[in-house]
């Protein structure tokens, strides 16, 4: 309804006031922000796959048992193992050895 | 931008129908909110586990007392590393819910200022907005971000502004339609407090009604509905608040006035009000200033009139893990009076106001949003404790004038 399409408003991101640190580093305190913004993108990508599950069932386009009881390929498994692997190499991707 | 626009016939939007979070958003908003939950209703009393069997003994060990209060279990648990995570994760938790609000809030703020607008030019159901625009927010709001909500209440980035009000005012939520949250309901303290009125005081028929530190006034609509007829006005210091209570009153029909002022010194004039409530807000000023707030409403209410507060259980009521429990917030909470607020006795409060001791009281009741009301003769006749507070019961303190 309103003639303003976009406000152009960007709201404050940074709270006003000390910070408080808890843990006996600071940096582990980084980590549990860090780890605690991935955990809240975990369950929204679960709260988005359980959706899709439970529409695509409803739907009658799948069923959720024969979701759960499918086996792919053995072509299509060896696909999902190299993902799974590429996916730990690039996540420990700092952990190598000097020189590598 | 928006202004001067004929609107006066317009029909008036439910305000919080623009607020419209994408499917992901709305999941943020549910799942940081499952984990700030987790922090506030499970972490936080586990703590007293590890206190019990290690920081408390050790304690005593060391200074040869048991700890007397909240400050000395935060000693005693100063080192604990469950305590730690806990705050770590509270900390953050609170800082991701209010940033979860922000994107669905920040797109429709056009739309939300417009219908603020409308609402203050239409005034349909009959309520009224009155603001300020010389008004002085004070220091002690401006000074940090309360309940490290970027830009706090009072902050307004657009001219007749909103965005606060609705950020705060729990105008952004990600609840789907049905969704029955297991999170508190805040806005059942008026409903609790005028269920209990009418149960214990049912002589006690208010015609007009004053809510301090009214934010948009989630807490004073249910009196309306308690008490029909009655006239209702809301005070506070931050205008975004002001502005969107409005327009969801109006939107409702449920006709409330609405004025910028401090409660400590409003414009009223002597003996205007029936019944002076308030819920949540004496911890956030300083205990000066809560005096002040006290003397002005003895000199607000009628002979006869009624005062009654929803606050924070004070130190005396409280067992020392309790006290320390809560007074976690003075620190890292951005809520600096918070502990001092709490060590205050309610009724010296009110007997330093004014009012007489005889009718001074202080008590936990039931939240009736999710309380057996079947079961209220019970609680009323002292066989059944309320739950605690926070937690299904709010505590809550005040008196009668003398007439």
């Amino acid at each position: 309804m309103s003639d303003m399409q976009n406000s152009d408003v960007a709201f404050h991101k940074v709270t006003k006031g000390m910070r408080s640190y808890f843990l006996d580093d600071a940096n582990a305190d980084q980590l549990m922000t860090f780890m605690l913004e991935l955990m809240t993108e975990v369950i929204v990508l679960k709260d988005k796959n359980d959706l899709l599950e439970r529409f695509l069932s409803d739907n009658n386009i799948i069923s959720r048992e024969a979701l759960m009881d499918y086996v792919p390929s053995p072509e299509a498994e060896a696909e999902r193992t190299k993902e799974r692997a590429d996916l730990v190499k690039r996540v420990l991707r700092i952990h190598q050895p000097e020189g590598r | 931008m928006v202004e001067n626009k004929p609107l006066r016939n317009a029909p008036l939007p439910d305000i919080d129908s623009f607020v419209q979070p994408t499917r992901d958003e709305a999941a943020r908003m549910r799942a940081v909110n499952s984990i700030h939950i987790h922090a506030l209703l499970e972490l936080r009393f586990q703590c007293r586990e590890p206190y019990e069997k290690h920081a408390k003994p050790n304690f005593i060990e060391r200074y040869g007392y048991e700890p007397k209060t909240g400050d000395d279990v935060a000693t005693a648990m100063e080192d604990n590393h469950f305590f730690k995570f806990y705050s770590s994760i509270r900390y953050n938790a609170q800082e991701m819910v209010n940033r979860a609000r922000q994107p669905a809030v920040e797109r429709a703020l056009p739309d939300l200022i417009e219908t603020a607008k409308l609402a203050a030019q239409t005034n349909a159901a009959g309520g009224s907005l009155r603001l300020d625009p010389n008004f002085q927010v004070p220091e002690y709001m401006t000074d940090l971000d309360v309940h490290l909500a970027p830009g706090g209440y009072h902050t307004e980035y657009l001219p007749d502004d909103v965005a606060q009000g609705v950020m705060l005012g729990g105008g952004a939520t990600g609840k789907p339609k049905g969704y029955n949250p297991r999170a508190r309901n805040f806005a059942t303290v008026g409903s609790s407090i005028s269920y209990w009125l009418q149960q214990v005081y049912p002589d006690f028929e208010p015609k007009s009604v004053l809510d301090m530190g009214t934010q948009s006034g989630a807490n004073l609509l249910a009196y309306v509905s308690a008490y029909p007829g009655i006239k209702a006005h809301g005070v506070d210091v931050a205008a975004p608040g002001l502005r969107y209570g409005h327009a969801k009153a109006e939107y409702a029909g449920i006709p409330v006035h609405f004025s910028q002022q401090d409660a400590s010194a409003t414009n009223f004039a002597d003996g205007s009000f029936d019944l002076v409530v308030s819920s949540f807000f004496l911890h956030e000023v300083p205990v000066k200033v809560t005096h002040q707030i006290m003397a002005e409403v003895y000199r607000l209410l009628r002979p006869g009139g009624m005062i009654v507060f929803m606050e924070l259980p004070p130190h005396k009521a409280c067992e020392p893990f309790l006290n320390f429990a809560y007074d976690w917030d003075t620190q890292h909470n951005n809520e600096p009076f918070y502990q001092s607020y709490r060590a205050l006795d309610p009724t010296q409060l009110v007997t330093d106001a004014g009012f007489d001791a005889d009718s001074a009281f202080e008590l936990t009741i039931p939240d009736t949003g999710s309380f057996d009301l079947s079961r209220y003769d019970a609680f009323l006749t002292g066989d059944l404790p309320a739950p605690p507070h926070g937690r299904g019961g709010w505590f809550i303190f005040g008196a009668r004038k003398s007439a």
